[in-house]
């Protein structure tokens, strides 16, 4: 999937470069989140009551 | 061709193409599965460590924004009648000082003798105004920021105080709580409390010293546990068990020293 992903960038090899760099960078952050997320409804709530 | 020669080359690519698409299932299944478990992985990753990393650098910021908050902190003196107290409480202090006590001499405080209980402005919320340190737990042997409120961006930071329960120190119940698995897990190893154990709390009074008395399991929703107290407790509240939210860990804690610690005991 990630060669695929890959083939589909267009432009020269910079260009490609960095749009996979941004690309890997947002779905990092969008990991971050959701892994966040899924932490606090799975794992822990911080202790809290009520 | 005879129809007896022309039927096994159909079987056969019949066969052929069955076995692709046999194949192409399974190799999309061993991607898929191998994507699950980097996913997985990715989210245990994160939830220990990225999480912790991010709470260690709060810290450090909370370290000295607490240091700051310290130094801004008023401390006012209330006036507490001990015949006063029973209805009054701390904020209803008295102005007469009724000093027509005659001595009675000993270790024991004289009742007429009005009593001077420190009180610090509360602080705002999101602000780093305490230290808890826990000579027992490893994790907390140096201390852990205490930041006020319990909202999820305050716990990312610190162990958070419950707003509207005392502060630490102060008469009542001084509710905080922590993480247990993520975000620096600052109560991870609450359970290895006995009673007896020492709580330290530092604020900008000075250091307020607990003993554990109770430690009990209850349900996220028993808010009873934040009720005030008589006397001065400190309460504190996890996740349990570890790696779940089902269920709380709580942490009952009474005053033994502290710059308020004699008042409080007269008080109560």
């Amino acid at each position: 999937m990630i060669r695929r992903i890959w083939r589909v960038l267009p432009g020269p090899l910079g260009i490609r470069i960095t749009q996979a760099v941004v690309l890997t960078a947002v779905l990092l952050v969008v990991l971050h989140f959701f892994y966040d997320w899924l932490g606090t409804v799975l794992l822990d709530q911080g202790g809290t009551v009520g | 061709m005879t129809d007896a020669q022309v039927a096994p080359e159909v079987e056969t690519e019949a066969l052929a193409a069955a076995s692709t698409r046999g194949l192409r299932v399974l190799h999309n299944l061993g991607w898929t599965l191998i994507y699950l478990g980097v996913f997985t992985l990715g989210f245990v990753v994160h939830q220990l460590f990225v999480t912790s990393w991010f709470a260690q650098q709060n810290q450090s910021e909370l370290a000295l924004e607490r240091l700051e908050q310290w130094e801004e902190t008023e401390i006012s003196e209330v006036v507490v009648v001990p015949s006063q107290t029973g209805s009054d409480g701390p904020g209803g202090s008295g102005g007469g000082s009724g000093d027509g006590s005659g001595g009675n001499g000993g270790a024991t405080i004289d009742d007429s003798e009005p009593l001077i209980l420190r009180v610090e402005s509360p602080p705002d919320l999101g602000a780093a105004f305490a230290l808890i340190r826990i000579p027992k737990l490893e994790r907390l042997e140096e201390g852990w920021n205490v930041v006020e409120g319990v909202r999820t961006v305050d716990l990312r930071t610190g162990a958070g105080h419950m707003p509207d329960t005392a502060l630490p120190g102060q008469p009542g119940n001084a509710v905080i709580s922590g993480h247990r698995t993520t975000w620096g897990q600052p109560f991870h190893e609450l359970d290895a409390l006995d009673p007896g154990d020492r709580i330290e709390v530092d604020t900008a009074l000075g250091t307020h010293i607990y003993a554990v008395r109770e430690i009990r399991v209850v349900k996220p929703t028993d808010v009873w546990v934040a009720d005030p107290r008589e006397g001065a407790w400190l309460t504190l509240t996890t996740c349990h068990p570890k790696f779940s939210a089902r269920q709380r860990l709580v942490v009952a804690a009474e005053l033994v020293f502290g710059p308020n610690h004699d008042v409080i005991e007269v008080m109560s």
